[in-house]
């Protein structure tokens, strides 16, 4: 999969913004204020959890070598290709919740419906469209950010190499002031 | 051009049907099935609960999903026999009797649910929930019931449970000991002895004690559904399902057998055991369906695995209990597990209610059972690979972890540690220090 959602727990402010925005968004209207009115009341698929003083948003990660697609007995759990997000087709669920046993993460629950398996499907409509999904427009502070594993690993390296400069630059400076004395 | 009948439209039927389907791309593939609606028995607490207010919305393999597979679907219809020998079943639907030829078959007759030998079970009132007009009976009776009474406390039981609380009924649920709070009532210890009444039910005696109802649910089992393949002489095993191969296929050439008609065989032992459970008929009719459409593929056995959620606590029921162990000669012993350390320190000593271990004589898991009200499946699965692999007591436990707890113990790490900017002799570089602040 190319793009992936990051979590930057340190900007994470537990607001639970992402939660409410991935229930409205697996809504059947879509539109909050009817949402709240809706029967069965649409469900979120991430979670923000408690860890020591830090929130942390948990989402399917969309494991590359998925539990959930390989205990599926009816092939309800898949990929559309290698790019997709691990889907469900909730015509072939026959909510046996053995991928809710599996998922490491606790991301897969049944529906409040009863009727299926429901987890993340990163907003695949908005992704398509080149949108990033709602919990990650939801995010107040970045947060969560939508991006591919280059980018992060290319933001890493920028970051590391900036750091480093900047520590050589200001070594300079002070040698600098040392001999002005 | 091949000819699958499928008998039987559920989780191993329809599955057997996609399978066939795609296995011979070219197969005529119909389905034969007695309920009115392809319908799915795992819908039914959504069913009572009022989310869906129609069975026919529970339907799994919805028309779209069978004519994208190329699947005809023939409902309400039953087939009434099976002639091996000229390979033709007798379909009754409407009245009308007809023949349909096959090249191969599959039996997916499903099972009846067992009602134990109470005495009034055959009152009015007493329901039972296997089909679609099981579903839709329970439905009518408990609009008006104010106490509803559901023996049983298997998974599909307690969930039957959990969906009448939402419609504001009493519930008493027997032979556990759970969910004493709410309006649902625990009646442990003992089996209702009576159901009383004149025609429909007025109530239950348990423990020579009388609580007024007028809806039994019975959640109690099930037994095959072996009418068919007994009439056309199919073989059936000790446990009196339909006997099958590592192949699904029945002792007739050409016919096979999978869900809750059949039995299946055991991932650990590779002995042929009744388990009626959905997953493992679905991934029997998989099997099925492609070695009646020309496949060769087998299985070395299931692992009958389970999982739940009910009134917000998770159960996890894996591999062997001390009942199936007891089935195919497994002698056991049940040990407790305690919760991984991260675990307790986040959610203090109750992070599992109940958590416990089957290992057979050299001490490997060969079943493992979990209650837990905060994410069971982050253990769950990690239970699950002990027991597929039949790994060692000892060896599990060392690297048993809460995930959860460790994945969001790494990430706040790693924001608390820092990366810094170290001299050494010509130049500098960056370091990763791991500790905290």
């Amino acid at each position: 999969m190319d793009k992936i959602i990051v979590v930057n727990i340190d900007k994470c402010l537990a607001c639970k913004s992402c939660e409410l925005a991935c229930a409205v968004a697996h809504s059947k209207s879509k539109v909050l204020q009817e949402a709240i009115a809706e029967s069965p009341m649409p469900q979120r698929m991430l979670a923000v959890e408690v860890a020591g003083e830090y929130g942390v948003p948990i989402q399917c990660r969309h494991c590359e070598a998925a539990p959930c697609i390989e205990i599926c007995p009816t092939g309800a759990i898949r990929r559309e290709n290698e790019e997709s997000p691990v889907l469900v087709d909730e015509d072939l669920c026959i909510g046996c919740k053995l991928c809710m046993l599996i998922c490491p993460f606790g991301i897969l629950k049944i529906g409040r419906e009863g009727r299926a398996i429901i987890k993340c499907d990163m907003c695949l409509e908005r992704l398509q469209a080149g949108e990033q999904p709602e919990c990650v427009a939801a995010c107040p502070t970045k947060a969560l950010v939508c991006i591919s594993i280059n980018e992060l690993t290319e933001s890493k390296r920028k970051k590391a190499s900036e750091q480093l400069t900047k520590k050589s630059r200001e070594g300079a400076k002070s040698q600098t002031r040392k001999k002005t004395k | 051009m091949r000819k699958v009948v499928i008998i039987g439209g559920s989780a191993a039927g329809m599955m057997a049907a996609i399978a066939a389907a795609e296995q011979d791309k070219n197969a005529e593939v119909t389905v034969i099935s007695t309920d009115a609606t392809a319908y799915r028995r795992p819908g039914i607490p959504a069913l009572i609960s009022g989310y869906v207010s129609e069975p026919g919305q529970v339907g799994v393999f919805s028309e779209r999903t069978l004519t994208r597979h190329n699947v005809e679907l023939l409902c309400p219809a039953e087939v009434i026999d099976i002639d091996a020998k000229n390979k033709t079943v007798t379909v009754e639907s409407e009245g009308k009797k007809r023949q349909l030829a096959f090249d191969s078959a599959v039996i997916a007759t499903g099972g009846y649910p067992i009602i134990p030998g109470i005495p009034g079970s055959d009152k009015k009132g007493v329901c039972t929930f296997t089909t679609f007009e099981g579903a839709r009976q329970i439905i009518e009776s408990v609009r008006d019931a104010e106490t509803v009474v559901v023996i049983g406390a298997g998974f599909i039981a307690l969930e039957i449970a959990e969906a009448l609380m939402h419609k504001d009924l009493e519930v008493s649920e027997f032979l556990s000991r759970r969910f004493e709070r709410k309006r649902l009532r625990m009646l442990t210890g003992e089996a209702i002895s009576e159901i009383g009444g004149e025609k429909s039910v007025k109530y239950v005696l348990h423990k020579g004690k009388k609580i007024p109802t007028t809806v039994v649910i019975m959640g109690t089992g099930m037994r095959p559904n072996v009418a068919l393949a007994e009439k056309c002489g199919i073989k059936l095993g000790k446990s009196g399902a339909i006997k099958v191969d590592s192949r699904m296929q029945t002792s007739v050439p050409n016919i096979y057998a999978a869900g809750d008609c059949a039995e299946s065989p055991d991932l650990g032992t590779g002995r042929f055991v009744y388990s009626p459970v959905g997953s493992i008929g679905a991934m029997a009719g998989r099997i099925a369906g492609r070695n009646a459409a020309g496949g060769n593929e087998q299985t070395e056995g299931f692992l009958r695995a389970q999982a739940d959620e009910i009134l917000g606590v998770q159960m996890f029921s894996i591999g062997h209990s001390a009942t199936t162990a007891k089935e195919v000669d497994l002698e056991v012993k049940m040990q407790d597990l305690a919760a991984p350390e991260q675990a307790e320190k986040d959610y203090g000593p109750r992070a599992f209610e109940l958590a416990k271990l089957l290992t057979d004589k050299e001490d490997r898991i060969v079943g493992a059972q979990l209650v837990t009200s905060r994410h069971g499946s982050q253990y769950a699965w990690q239970l699950y690979r002990a027991v597929l692999v039949s790994e060692d007591r000892a060896e599990f436990l060392e690297h048993f972890i809460s995930p959860r707890a460790k994945f969001a113990g790494a990430l706040v790490q790693t924001i608390t540690s820092t990366i810094s900017v170290e001299s050494f002799e010509g130049g500098e570089s960056l370091t990763w220090r791991n500790t905290p602040k």
